[in-house]
Order: structure tokens, then C-alpha cells, then sequence
């Protein structure tokens, strides 16, 4: 993936500086954390950065409500208390909460379907920053409009708060079932059947042409949403992702802080070794009971947070 | 010559990190060594593969330890019990190793801004470490660095200057073993190369003392305060070679060509190496 700012708008270097973070972050676990003691366990437990944002999805999920971008005093506790990076959510399209973001100097932006969108026609343009954004997507389409955008990481969308990875599975099945189709079409139609299936996928040709010949996205993609045991981190990395986002999963209805660390822990193992049966034992083992969570068939359609965003 | 040796075993550390990167520039390393003519390391063979084991990590002639969080690896390696291998392979074999970023720091003796309560580190480089030495990644950076090592890798006229790539970098901030005279100058010098001569370092070995610390790069940069700054970028001591930055993250293969080039002089002659091919 050296090459893989390519194709990306912007100052080349500021690119390679961006997506090469994403990169150093593969084969890792970002928690979502909403306290520095939080930070705290998950670092400790070999997290490789902290997601800060004021409630884990859940409980965005439970409480209704508009869901912002977080309290500044809290990012600050959280970047005192840790050495690994930290990220915070913003509303999509909502550039002041990134402005604000990057001058609270946190170490990545996730333009989050989990937060109540701001703007219901335009993600945030990302390039102009200086900080590198992450952004979902349910597809390669979504993928390539967020990279051309400037985002320099990708995470599937899944659906956050529920601990069903169902959502998470078809969105990187998907992805991939794209990518396949991107390297049929330019092995056998050439820049033509590239030029359609861009059209066909609403998506960036370049963009496109650049994931056809790397059988690959450009940039990292993490999986997220939905992710809430050592199986089931072990599962997205088994389909391809680069590594995972646990958001309830460590902190929802873990008996203390003692179970949280155990589960953050198990979670690290198994995503660091997902092939290695006798360590995901070991990992379910020591992860305990899991949040409840709730079934993403029981979701009405209107309650799903990953049709935010186009 | 016409024995064919067996291969020589290049592992990348797999916990976590640039892994993908590191194989594919050590893969296309190899191909550019092995195909010049004139190199009378054509009869050579590499492997390169991914190491999460101490089995893996055993079968390994050299070792590269990526980018990636250094918390995190120190934390997966010690659960897996893969610390005390790593620091028999680095220390007492003195295999040839490198590493990048994260990978500096886990081969230093100390390292500052770590984690409350400090992390684990392999050691094998006699220096001390700052972590995160220029901020968070509102700080990292692209810069051309002049790396007098390199001076073979460049062909006629000279090595052109290496991108470097620092991401949340650290930086030595302290060279244990006290320099040599001409060490010293070379750090104030203008891209002056450090680099004891092969005899230099057997006589040391003989006085009991163990190889020096050799500074092979320099970023000459300046501080928020505009003030200029000098810091210690790339170190090798021995076998162990350690860089602030990423050489991974760019498409200059003369790193990892320079580094292939440093271990099998180091097998072939079954001691410590210093000095180019």
C-alpha cells in the first residue's frame, strides 16, 4: 500500500502522513472510551488508540436525542491520561465540530453516523485538514466518495450500539464483492467498464481504477459496528478488515472495571490472532459475558444509525 | 562458488502494524539485489514471512519490527511470552534486526513518554528514546533526509536525499556509549557519516567493550519556537539498526536494499559488521 495516495486530491505528503497512521494502526482495537479511566483500561489492554466520545452507542441508542460531537474538557482528560492516539467523533458534515476537533489537536476525526448528522446533503470536505478523517461506508461506492473527500481511513458502518455484527458482515461482504467485480471489469472491459461500473457505484474513476488495480481499498479499512466479542473481531478480520472498532462492546454492562479490562484484552488477542484457534479460546475465555445487545432485525428502519450519510 | 546456500530467513514481526509494507519493500529489495549482475550475491536466496511465534521467530536469520503502537506490541508480545525470545534473538544471538518507528523504541535500552507506569522494551540499542517526540499526528511530517549510508545505493553522483515519512515519531535523545572523538564531529559536521571501521570495532570487542553506538542520521529541523534542532534519527549498533521514521510508508527500496546487503554480511562472516558491502 505505499503507493496508495496515488490518486488522492491534495499535497501527496500530507496524504502519505495521514493515511500512514491508519496504517500503523493495522492488525489493532480502537475502543470507545468516555472517561480517561476508561483510556486508561483500554490502553493497558493493548489498544492501539481511544475513540473519546461523551456516550458509547448504546446509550446514544437508549438515551434518543441529538448526539454531538464531545466535551472538550473530556478529550482533554483523555489525551492527558494516554500515550496512543486519540480520535473523536464529529456529526457528518458538520466542518466547525472538525475545526474544533483539529484544534483540540486529537489525532484523527471519525465523520460518525453514530451522532446525529448535521448536514443531510454534504459530508465535510476532508483535505483542507490537516488531521485525517476516518469515515463508514456500507459499500465500495460510499468508500471511494468519503476517499475522494479526503478521508484517509475507512471503517464499515455495521450498525453501533446493538453488539450484532450482522450489519458489519454485509457491509465488508460487500466491499469486497464490489472490489471483485472492479478487477473483473478492468481485466475485461478496460477503462470502459471501469468508466460504467464508476457510474453504476457513484464513485471517483481514478478512485475506482486505483482499488481495481490493488485488489484492495486505497486506505485502510477497519471494521466497526456491531463488533462486541473476541469472535466477532476475529470474524471481520477473517473477512479482510485491517482491524477493528469496538464501541459497546468493552464497557456495556461489564460487571466492573476489572470484567471491561478482561473483555478489552480479549478482544486485542483475538484480533491480533484471528487464525490461532487455541488463542481465540483463550480470548473467549477470558472476554466473559458479552453486552445483550439487540437484534438488528428487531431495528425498524428509522432506528438505524448506518442509512446516515449517502 | 558454486554451492548453493540455503536461504536466509527474514521475518517481520506480525503483533501489529505496517507489516504488509515492510514485506513488500524487503520483497522487491531482494529482486533488485539478486538481479544485478555484478553482485556477487546472486547466488543468494531470501525468505521473508510474518512472525507471531517463538517457534516462527527461531527460524528467522534477521528480524524487522514494523510501525505500529509500541504500547500495543510490547503489551501482545509479553502476553504471548514473546519478549524473552525477542531479546535472546536481538542480544545474546545478535541476529541482525531493525526496526521502524514503534520498532526503535522497542530496541532501545530506555524509553521516555511512555505510558503511565512505563512499557517494556527488548532493548539491544544502547540509547534512550522519547516517544511521540514531535506531538501528536497534527506534527507528523515528511522530510527529505540526507543519509550518508546510503552513498552506494545512489549510483553515479551520489544518494539523492530519502523522504523521510515521521508519524508520531520518537527520537534519540541520548546516545548511551560515550561517542568517539570523530563521532562527535561528524554530528556537528554537514551530513557527515559516523562508522567505526571493521578493525576498529574487533579491537574494541577485545578490550571487552561491546560495539559503539553509530549515529547514520541526522533531521536538522526547527522547533516550535523556530529555534534549530538536531535530532537523532537513525542509529545502528551492531546488529541492531534502529529509524524514527518509515521507510515502509514510501517507495524508496534503498533502505531496505542497504539493510538486506548489512545482514548477509553479518551471516557470511558469523560475527559483527560494520562498515558498508
Amino acid at each position: 500500500m505505499a503507493t496508495n495516495s496515488a490518486a488522492n486530491g491534495g499535497s501527496n505528503d500530507t496524504f502519505v502522513v495521514k493515511a500512514g497512521l491508519a496504517q500503523m494502526l493495522k492488525g489493532g482495537v480502537i475502543m470507545d472510551v468516555t472517561t480517561a479511566a476508561e483510556a486508561r483500561i483500554a490502553e493497558e489492554a493493548g489498544a492501539v488508540a481511544v475513540m473519546a466520545l461523551e456516550r458509547i452507542p448504546s446509550d446514544i441508542r437508549a438515551l434518543g436525542g441529538v448526539a454531538r460531537m464531545s466535551n472538550p474538557t473530556m478529550i482533554r482528560e483523555i489525551q492527558a491520561a494516554v500515550t496512543i492516539p486519540v480520535m473523536a467523533k464529529a456529526r457528518i458534515g458538520h466542518v466547525v465540530e472538525c475545526q474544533i476537533l483539529e484544534a483540540l489537536d486529537v489525532d484523527y476525526i471519525d465523520e460518525s453516523e453514530v451522532l446525529t448528522p448535521a448536514d443531510d446533503a454534504f459530508h465535510v470536505a476532508k483535505t483542507p485538514f490537516k488531521i485525517p478523517f476516518v469515515c463508514g461506508c456500507r459499500n465500495l461506492g460510499e468508500a471511494l466518495r468519503r476517499i475522494a473527500e479526503g478521508a484517509a481511513m475507512i471503517r464499515t458502518k455495521g450498525e453501533a450500539g446493538t453488539g450484532d455484527v450482522v450489519e458489519a458482515v454485509k457491509h465488508i461482504r460487500t466491499v469486497n464483492a464490489d472490489i471483485a467485480r472492479a478487477k473483473a471489469a478492468l481485466a475485461n472491459g478496460g477503462d470502459l467498464a471501469i468508466t460504467a461500473l464508476a457510474r453504476e457505484l457513484e464513485c471517483d474513476v481514478a478512485l475506482l481504477r486505483q482499488t481495481a488495480e490493488l485488489g484492495r481499498l486505497p486506505v485502510v479499512n477497519f471494521a466497526a459496528g456491531g463488533v462486541a466479542t473476541p469472535a466477532d473481531a476475529a470474524l471481520m478480520m477473517h473477512l479482510g478488515c485491517d482491524g477493528v472498532f469496538v464501541g459497546s462492546g468493552i464497557f456495556k454492562g461489564a460487571k466492573d472495571a476489572e470484567h471491561a479490562a478482561r473483555r478489552a484484552r480479549a478482544i486485542v488477542k483475538a484480533t491480533a490472532h484471528y487464525t490461532d484457534h487455541k488463542a481465540l479460546i483463550e480470548a473467549c475465555i477470558e472476554h466473559g459475558e458479552a453486552m445483550k445487545g439487540i437484534s438488528n432485525a428487531e431495528l425498524k428502519p428509522e432506528e438505524k444509525m448506518s442509512g446516515r450519510g449517502w | 562458488m558454486t554451492v548453493t546456500p540455503a536461504p536466509i530467513a527474514v521475518g517481520v514481526l506480525a503483533l501489529q502494524g505496517g507489516v504488509a509494507e515492510h514485506l513488500a519493500l524487503l520483497r522487491r529489495a531482494a529482486a533488485l539485489l539478486l538481479s544485478a549482475p555484478s553482485q556477487p550475491l546472486a547466488t543468494l536466496a531470501f525468505t521473508f514471512t510474518e512472525v507471531r511465534t517463538a517457534p516462527q521467530l527461531a527460524r528467522c536469520d534477521a528480524l524487522i519490527i514494523p510501525g505500529g503502537e509500541s504500547t500495543t506490541m510490547a503489551i501482545v508480545a509479553q502476553r504471548l511470552g514473546l519478549l524473552d525470545p525477542l531479546r535472546d534473538f536481538v542480544k545474546t544471538q545478535q541476529k541482525p534486526t531493525w526496526g521502524t518507528c514503534a520498532g526503535l523504541v522497542l530496541l532501545s535500552a530506555r524509553a521516555s513518554a511512555t505510558k503511565q507506569g512505563g512499557q517494556q522494551l527488548i532493548g539491544g540499542l544502547d540509547v534512550a528514546v522519547q516517544r511521540n517526540r514531535y506531538g501528536t499526528q497534527l506534527q507528523s511530517f515528511v522530510a527529505e533526509l540526507s543519509l550518508p549510508f546510503l552513498q552506494d545505493e545512489g549510483g553515479e553522483g551520489g544518494a539523492p536525499p530519502f523522504r523521510g515519512v515521521f508519524i508520531r515519531a520518537p527520537v534519540v535523545e541520548e546516545v548511551d556509549v560515550a561517542p568517539s572523538s570523530e563521532e562527535e564531529g561528524a554530528l556537528d559536521g554537514e551530513g557527515g557519516q559516523t562508522g567505526l571501521t571493521g578493525t576498529k570495532e574487533k579491537e574494541m570487542k577485545k578490550k571487552g567493550k561491546g560495539p559503539p553506538v553509530e549515529v547514520l542520521g541526522v533531521y536538522r529541523g526547527r522547533d516550535a519556537d523556530g529555534a534549530e534542532m538536531e535530532d537523532i534519527v537513525a542509529v545502528r549498533q551492531g546488529n541492531v539498526f534502529g529509524t524514527s521514521f518509515h521507510p515502509e510508508l514510501t517507495d524508496d527500496v534503498r533502505i531496505h536494499v542497504w539493510w538486506l546487503r548489512q545482514v548477509v554480511d553479518a551471516l557470511r562472516h558469523g560475527e559483527l559488521v560494520v562498515g558498508g558491502v
